[in-house]
């Protein structure tokens, strides 16, 4: 059987190998980041002083370079001093897994000790607050202006020049300037998510857009289609998952920018910790965080997909008591976003 | 019924708009301003009968958004806020919290002994502000320029790093930074710091001119609470409590942050007040430190135009606040 195998090109194996294959993407990176962390020959290029010995300089924990170490042994046995002595270790920028569980464990079991200060997760929902926002306000204005661009020519390059010019213009560059405008608390910040989403987005959903099959359009139009309804009822339909795709690709997007603009004003959210265990070098909560974002991440877009699959079953055919749920939401509407919706008369 | 609650709540809304709105500080990670969150945390402002906001940035931000006008008042040192307010963000100091003991540091790698060994080495630091004048003072005195080292733009944050990755000879920056360098690089030493020129760094409370016309009797009281927060800080038997809530509001173990201490030398008001009303053309007045600055600013184009020091100056809040 076909199915069985586990190397064919381009053939689907079966689900519960597919299942395997999505745990062991993430097992496999744990497992290296731990034989490189806990087996002590693989690497481990320092040494952690245990015992000062009588190297003047020298401070418990502090870590240095094995052949420094060496050296220093050796120069203190030479002269008849007390050499010092220490274990292997990674350097301080990898730290080992448990470490980092801990750290994620303790980040958001400690108290905050201020009065009036965040909880780790109080902060996080600032972070989300910040993205939601962001993103929506750009949404909200650059997806119909990329569909416009997208379906009319004269939109398309009424527009495209320039939001194609201030693309390249780093988000973070207008930092001090949204401050300026906007204050110092959440707005900025949501700016800066708006700059850098926004006109990425005009751009990804036009082309989206123009890659509708123009055989469908030549067909409408020869049932007679007129230019809304070509537009609402072609165009539209055809592009939805695919626009809802990219609009799940752009939302990552507006995560990259989430670290620029929250020092943008009041510290806040996520990245006031992320920078303050940096400064102190504490990098097991660094990576915390960092982990936190990324799980963030895959848990909003896995939802989104699976929200994505039930809406679009004319792209990927599934019945779901969801989908009718939204086609008797929008029946009788104009906006046709499911063909196959029940008729209304 | 619906009405009248809409009523009300206009009512209690414009009420809270007539209020005066709270003096807003903005303020970053060094410990002569980090211990500003002692007196939010004990109620000193309000106990004072003074509506304070602060607000937490980092160091650069806070800057930028006292320039925007955002802020009623930004702590920075006195070189810094020439360097603001030839950019636009006027500014006056009017309190004094400390100057820095040590805490700023040059440091370089093991094997090098003095900055008289800094001929042609390389030096990562922050071009214009304070730490590249902190070692143009120590350069000057082992009879060394500028031109005789390599200047490797480094962001302050950043120094630990670069220090480690070997690339450079030695960096300039302050706390945490330069204590994170120097854990990070064994065997590398603090050659030259604040403590050798002390005064070369001060750093203030600078407000807007249009908050210190308008609210001048508020900032007298919040210099009065300043001077409880530097006296917590000299109780021994409170010194811990302090060190507890500036190391919580940065975020680190109470431990690691004691060791800061003693690199800010912290101003009592009367210190303070004397230091800022002094006329002298050394380190030991605002005056004389930030003129000093201001020339180092503008031989190196921080910004073109000379600033007038004495401008940037008003000792008279400091010295009412002592009165009263």
């Amino acid at each position: 059987m076909p199915h069985s195998r586990w190397f064919a090109v381009r053939q689907e194996i079966s689900p519960s190998r597919r299942r395997l294959l999505g745990v062991a993407a993430f097992l496999l990176p744990l497992l290296l980041w731990s034989i490189v962390s806990y087996v002590p020959f693989i690497w481990h290029p320092n040494i952690k002083v245990a015992d000062a010995g009588d190297v003047s300089w020298l401070r418990v924990d502090t870590q240095l370079n094995r052949h420094e170490f060496a050296e220093l042994v050796t120069q203190a046995e030479a002269a008849g001093t007390r050499p010092p002595a220490g274990i292997r270790a990674n350097p301080i920028y990898l730290p080992a897994p448990h470490e980092v569980g801990r750290a994620l464990y303790t980040a958001f079991t400690t108290k905050p000790v201020l009065r009036g200060d965040l909880w780790l997760h109080e902060s996080l929902a600032m972070s989300i607050k910040t993205i939601f926002w962001g993103f929506v306000i750009s949404s909200a204005i650059g997806v119909p202006l990329g569909i416009l661009c997208g379906s009319f020519v004269s939109a398309s390059r009424l527009t495209e020049p320039f939001v194609d010019f201030v693309r390249y213009m780093p988000a973070p560059a207008f930092g001090a300037l949204m401050v300026a405008v906007f204050g110092i608390h959440l707005e900025p910040k949501i700016a800066i998510i708006v700059i850098g989403t926004f006109f990425q987005q005009v751009l990804v959903v036009a082309n989206t857009v123009r890659k509708v099959d123009g055989g469908l359009l030549e067909a409408a139009q020869t049932l007679g289609a007129k230019r809304r309804q070509l537009v609402l009822r072609v165009i539209l339909p055809a592009s939805l998952p695919d626009l809802y795709n990219d609009l799940r690709i752009l939302l990552g997007w507006a995560w990259t920018y989430l670290i620029v603009a929250e020092v943008i004003g009041v510290s806040s959210g996520i990245t006031f910790f992320i920078n303050q265990q940096a400064k102190y070098r504490n990098f097991d909560n660094v990576y915390a965080a960092i982990l936190i974002i990324g799980f963030i991440g895959l848990a909003t877009d896995q939802a989104l997909g699976w929200i994505g699959n039930r809406l679009f079953t004319w792209k990927n055919p599934r019945p779901s008591r969801f989908r009718t749920f939204f086609t008797r939401l929008f029946a009788g509407r104009d906006v046709l976003l499911f063909p196959d919706k029940p008729s209304s008369t | 019924m619906r009405l009248r609650h809409l009523l009300l709540a206009a009512a209690v809304s414009t009420a809270s708009l007539l209020s005066a709105a709270p003096l807003k500080i903005a303020y970053s990670d060094w410990p002569g301003w980090t211990a500003l969150a002692i007196a939010e945390q004990k109620g000193w402002f309000k106990e004072a009968g003074v509506d304070v906001e602060l607000l937490w940035f980092e160091y650069g931000p806070s800057m930028e958004a006292f320039t925007a006008g955002k802020v009623d008042a930004v702590t920075m040192t006195n070189g810094d806020a020439l360097v603001t307010g030839a950019g636009g963000g006027k500014n006056i100091a009017v309190i004094v919290t400390d100057y820095s003991n040590g805490n700023d540091m040059i440091v370089a790698k093991p094997g090098i002994k003095s900055l008289k060994d800094f001929k042609g080495k390389k030096v990562g630091i922050e071009i214009g502000f304070v730490e590249h004048l902190l070692l143009l003072n120590g350069l000057k005195k082992v009879g060394l320029t500028e031109s005789d080292v390599e200047l490797v733009p480094t962001p302050t944050n950043q120094t630990p790093q670069v220090l480690a990755s070997g690339q450079v000879d030695a960096i300039g920056a302050w706390q945490p930074n330069s204590g994170e360098a120097l854990k990070a690089v064994p065997g590398a030493t603090a050659i030259y710091t604040s403590a050798d020129e002390p005064g070369l760094i001060y750093d203030v409370i600078a407000v807007t001119p249009q908050s210190l016309a308008q609210h001048r009797a508020e900032w007298v009281k919040v210099a009065k609470v300043w001077d409880k927060v530097v006296a917590y800080l000299a109780d021994p038997k409170t010194k811990e409590d302090g060190i507890k809530i500036m190391a919580a509001r940065a975020g680190v173990d109470p431990k690691e942050y004691a060791a800061f201490m003693p690199g800010t030398k912290f101003h009592t008001l009367a210190e303070g007040s004397k230091v800022l009303s002094a006329k002298t053309t050394g380190f030991d007045s605002v005056l004389g430190s930030s003129k000093i600055a201001n020339d180092f600013n503008v031989k190196n184009e921080v910004y073109k135009e000379s600033q007038d020091a004495a401008s940037y100056i008003d000792a008279s809040v400091s010295a009412d606040a002592l009165k009263k």
